[in-house]
């Protein structure tokens, strides 16, 4: 187990285990996240249901936080063996430049997607949401007001449309990389896996983001 | 000294089992105490370190290539035969055991190719227990496809890629024993010199390539295993690296050389395009079967070959061979392409080349059939040559491809030296004066899986080997002696190349002593090869030094033992005034023009043995044809 | 067409494993548009020996695409651009008269340059010493056909054997990773019934020795796949990939 842990392949494994979960969380959050369509009760119930499961929620937070750490810090380890495994490189121009978008972004989406995380904690999960930043118009409209004032300036509304197209790109691999390293690649399933992977992506990527932009555009100037 | 053959007595279907009985042994425990160089890692070398070392040998295993994996044996296409008679054709060990003597045309002993026809199934059993991935029928039991020279399917095969599959088969069994610390491996060494003491081998002297050490090992046996000689010619279907220089050196030393002149030339390779070419690549025969062969019939017509009318086209093989046609044995296809070239009917640049046409195989069976057929070898002819053969005709030219001759060995594989035993292309035993398509790595694999390791083990066993270690004065002078020469070589600073003398000395050996010889050819020949040996050691230029990886210097020691081997394949082809098999003499041939042997004066192995500074000298094995009777070849 | 070429080659020079290395530039002129590549380095080898200037080192043997020993980045491609095709078998018709060609060695930790353009590729033998091979003793075999094999699982077997070792996978990927090499061995021989027997010590083995030779990991880009002269499929890395996590968990 331990030799299988720090082998090569294992810790690859071990990356695509935890994108997965990762992954699984980003669909329930997606879920919760649209209920903002339905209007500020929906969104609000929402959060304090969360809120109301207590220990409960703060041990499935630690969890999450943990296999984010663990996502990173395994892919960490695996970028440095590749760093040490071509200390000098081509002039030649480089063999791989076909590589495809979504691929040469991994280093960049990731490092991306860790800054917004932190961002987006001390944005909605961290802030007081009985604080005065849930005030609009003098109303304290609880999560959803966070929401509708973050989502008011218009550089946030980017950089959280950035970030989902971050989120967009890095599992438009990711998905199809977790079936190739847990050795799932067959004649047939596997390019209608790439296609589902590049769906997917595409559209837990544009769900994300549709919210920021239908806030800016149609609740926050509205207010 | 006589040559004793130690052929086994009883009924030749006896011999070999009543042989391996007779044997001595090692006890286990002893073996571990006997150390066994095996030089060179083909399918014969391989498949002898691997099988050593699983009987408790201490081996050690050296290549010149980077990896035991690269040894040219990758390249054989064809498959390999065997005797398992699946196909229920009529097949047995005997018939595989006639029809290698009778291909060989009367030139290989009785008794070590019925062994070899009785070994052959034991090696396919070996193979496809290490993994070996042969063809397959849905059935999911093994496929056979007929080769040249043979009226049943025998042959097994691996795609296009046999000789690749059963190499990489032997490699890892040969890894395994690595593994397991038996045999110890040493790539990226040459064999530069054999250590003889006291009249037995016991070491070698390599250069170490990459840091140009001098090294000695010891032993007390030695297996060269170390290919053949084609690259004599310079041009031919051998791997660049192929050498003689194991087996010189040997020779050298007292091991006797066997027919050298009996060579295999291939009638379908692709033609050589320019001065700069290095090598010849081997198209499959089975293009025979659907291609027409010509040459325009007027000298120097230069007309692209769709210009060229029906009526000024000879389509000489037809015309020559109306019952065979196109599909005559290999040594006539060959020799008749030279015979058009020679008259000046050549076509491509260089006038050394005929058509190999399938527009009317195409019209006939419509494109895809042909494509079907062989799609995968016109994808290859159209990479190297960069014309379309389903356009325009291919070109194609006999090329040197295999070599019959090596050193003399006994039916225990043992050489003329005591302790010197030689396995597959290196050495001459079965395949007399002309090899069967699919047998080399037949023979390659017997020698190594099956037949040395029964026999090394008497050799142990009886002999008194003293210990010994590199420290002998006997390592110590042959490492001054290869010292010496390769200084020699570094400060002659002449003004030509290495490959210059090589490619020289190719085309001497071609023109005079190629599919064609004669009487006055060779003899020119022995005059011209010996001064271009003085000129080599006058005006080679050998750059960079002898701490390095040099590897101008390892093909400058090549090519120096191929100057001195050369004169020996020349004088060999020269005594044998007779034609048979490879060898084709243009006094001794039959009215019709096919190879015409001598049974009388020639039905012998030529040895012949070095002297320094003077003529070698020919020691006759004479052959004897109980089971076989001696017949002339027809193709009528 | 013109039958001859004049080119520019940009050359890695490196005298030994322990000196660096640099670029140097050679006129490669008169170049017959049908000499294979390997051949137009001999031309300007012999050019270059005849000015006394040592000649560019580079591994080659059989010529024919088979023996894996040649290969070099050409222009930023493993055996140059032609797709399936080792350099050996690449021929100068696919260049241009004045192109410039940038020739590197592979280039990774676990294939540490020997000289010039050869590189050790050693640690492909230790991978295999390791477990590339099925534990049968010369003499212990059955009859050939005891052992029926499907005829899929034995072309398939074929496809991943097909490999010659020439690293060219290595190279080209962006990790200097060796999982195609060692996948289309463990594929090879766990295909087979012959070889499922030691399947798991196999995996096991094979994978340690490939991690501790230095090479990288698997980003799953199939690179490897596109520059492999023998076109050696990826699936072949997830067949291994599969086997490795039931050994290991």
């Amino acid at each position: 187990m331990r030799s299988w842990l720090m082998s090569s392949i294992g810790k690859k494994q071990v990356v695509a285990v935890s994108g997965l979960l990762l992954i699984l969380f980003l669909i329930a959050h997606l879920a919760g996240n649209l209920l903002i369509y339905r209007g500020p009760e929906a969104i609000n119930i929402y959060s304090h249901t969360l809120h109301s499961f207590g220990l409960f929620i703060r041990l499935a937070e630690f969890g999450l936080a943990a296999i984010f750490l663990i996502h990173i810090a395994f892919t960490a380890m695996v970028v440095i063996d590749n760093k040490k495994a071509r200390p000098i490189g081509y002039i030649g121009g480089q063999p791989y430049k076909e590589r495809s978008l979504a691929t040469r972004l991994m280093p960049y989406t990731g490092t991306i997607l860790l800054i917004y995380v932190i961002t987006h904690l001390f944005d909605f999960t961290l802030a007081n949401s009985n604080g005065p930043g849930a005030f609009v118009n003098g109303q304290n409209l609880g999560l959803y007001g966070l929401i509708v004032n973050a989502f008011a300036n218009p550089y946030e509304v980017l950089w959280y449309v950035v970030a989902m197209a971050a989120v967009g790109f890095h599992l438009v691999h990711a998905i199809q990389s977790v079936c190739q390293t847990f050795g799932l690649n067959h004649p047939v399933v596997t390019p209608v896996l790439k296609k589902i992977s590049f769906v997917l992506g595409v559209l837990i990527s544009v769900s994300f983001a549709s919210i920021p932009i239908y806030v800016w555009l149609f609740i926050s100037t509205a207010h | 000294m006589p040559l004793d053959s130690k052929i086994p007595g009883g009924p030749i279907s006896e011999k070999w089992t009543q042989h391996k009985f007779n044997l001595k042994l090692v006890n286990p425990a002893n073996k571990r105490k006997h150390t066994v160089i095996v030089v060179g890692t083909g399918l014969a070398g391989a498949s002898a370190a691997a099988s050593l070392g699983e009987l408790g040998y201490n081996v050690l295993a050296f290549c010149f290539q980077d990896s035991p994996r690269r040894a040219h044996s990758i390249a054989a296409q064809g498959g390999i035969n065997a005797a398992k008679n699946y196909p229920n054709d009529g097949d047995s060990v005997y018939r595989l055991f006639y029809d290698t003597v009778k291909g060989g045309d009367f030139r290989a002993r009785e008794a070590n190719v019925y062994r070899l026809a009785e070994i052959s199934n034991s090696i396919i059993d070996q193979c496809v227990a290490q993994g070996v991935p042969f063809a397959r029928e849905y059935g999911g039991l093994l496929d056979n496809r007929s080769f040249g020279g043979a009226q049943v399917s025998r042959t097994f095969y691996a795609r296009g890629q046999t000789g690749q599959q059963l190499l990489l088969g032997a490699y890892s069994a040969l890894m395994k024993e690595v593994d397991h610390g038996s045999v110890k491996l040493f790539s990226r060494r040459e064999m530069m010199e054999l250590v003889l003491v006291d009249g037995v081998a016991r070491g070698i002297i390599v250069r170490n390539l990459v840091t140009g050490k001098i090294e000695s090992y010891a032993a007390d046996a030695v297996v060269l295993a170390t290919g053949g000689y084609g690259n004599v010619y310079f041009l031919s279907t051998n791997a660049m690296g192929c050498n003689v220089t194991a087996t010189w050196r040997a020779h050298k030393k007292g091991a006797y050389f066997a027919n050298p002149c009996y060579t295999q030339i291939h009638p379908t390779c692709i033609p050589v395009h320019g001065e700069y070419q290095s090598k010849l690549t081997l198209m499959s025969e089975s293009l025979r079967n659907d291609g027409r062969v010509w040459v325009p019939s007027n000298k120097g017509d230069k007309r692209p070959p769709a210009s060229i009318p029906e009526e000024e086209r000879d389509y000489y093989l037809e015309r020559k061979y109306p019952s065979f046609g196109n599909l005559v044995p290999r040594d006539l296809a060959s020799r008749n392409a030279k015979i058009v070239c020679d008259e000046g009917r050549g076509v491509g640049s260089t006038g050394l080349a005929v058509y190999l046409d399938f527009a009317d195989s195409i019209k006939r069976l419509g494109k895809e059939v042909i494509e079907a057929r062989y799609g995968n070898l016109f994808e290859m002819y159209e990479r190297i040559s960069g014309s379309d053969p389903y356009k325009e005709p291919m070109m194609i030219y006999p090329a040197v491809h295999y070599t019959m001759g090596g050193l003399w060995v006994d039916y225990n594989l043992m050489s003329t030296i005591p302790g010197l035993h030689v396995l597959g292309e290196a050495n001459f035993s079965d395949h007399g004066a002309n090899r069967l398509g699919a047998s080399a790595l037949m023979q390659g694999l017997a020698d190594g899986y099956f037949i040395i390791p029964y026999t090394i083990g008497d050799y142990l066993a009886r002999t008194p080997l003293p210990k010994l270690d590199t420290q002998h004065p006997a390592f110590k002078e042959a490492e001054q002696a290869v010292t010496d020469r390769v200084n020699k070589l570094l400060n002659i600073n002449g003004k030509r190349t290495v490959d210059d003398f090589h490619r020289e000395l190719g085309f001497l050996m071609w023109d005079h002593c190629g599919m064609g010889r004669n009487e006055a050819g060779l003899k020119l020949a022995l005059e011209k090869i010996p001064a271009l040996r003085e000129e080599f050691w006058k005006n080679v230029t050998v750059t960079g030094s002898v701490g390095e990886l040099n590897q101008t210097l390892e093909r400058a020691g090549r090519v120096a033992d191929f100057l001195e081997f050369g004169e020996l394949l020349v004088r060999d082809a020269l005594h044998r005034s007779e034609s048979c098999g490879g060898h084709f003499r243009e006094e001794s041939q039959t009215p019709e023009g096919e190879a015409q042997r001598n049974d009388d004066a020639f039905c012998y192995v030529g040895a012949w043995e070095y002297q320094e500074g003077g003529t070698p000298v020919l020691h006759k094995e004479h052959l004897t044809f109980d089971e076989v009777s001696l017949t002339q070849r027809s193709y009528k | 067409m013109k039958e001859t070429l004049n080119l520019t080659l940009k050359v890695w020079r490196q005298k030994n494993a322990n000196t660096p290395g640099k670029f140097e530039t050679y006129e490669a002129n008169n170049i017959d548009v049908h000499a294979s590549f390997l051949e137009m380095l001999d031309v300007v080898n012999e050019g270059l020996a005849l000015k006394g200037i040592d000649p560019i080192s580079f591994d080659h043997d059989c010529r024919e695409g088979i023996c894996g020993a040649c290969g070099a980045v050409v222009n930023g491609k493993p055996h140059g651009h032609l797709p399936k095709t080792t350099l050996c078998q690449l021929h100068m018709r696919h260049f241009k008269d004045n192109d410039v060609i940038v020739i590197e060695p592979f280039r990774s930790q676990g294939l540490p340059i020997v000289k010039d353009l050869m590189v050790d590729r050693s640690a492909f033998d230790r991978v295999i010493a390791a477990g590339g091979y099925v534990s049968v003793r010369t003499g212990s075999a059955q009859d050939a056909n005891n052992l029926p094999v499907s005829k899929e699982d034995s072309d398939l077997a074929m496809d991943a054997a097909q490999c010659i070792g020439c690293a060219a996978c290595v190279a080209a990927c962006p990790n200097a990773a060796a999982m195609l090499f060692v996948s289309a061995k463990f594929s090879h021989l766990s295909l087979l019934p012959q070889g499922q027997v030691e399947s798991k010590r196999r995996v096991k083995r094979m994978v340690y020795q490939m991690d501790k030779e230095g090479f990288g990991n698997c980003s799953n880009e199939y690179l490897c796949e596109a520059a492999c002269p023998k076109g050696i499929s990826v699936s072949n890395i997830a067949r291994m990939n599969r086997a490795y996590f039931k050994s290991g968990v």
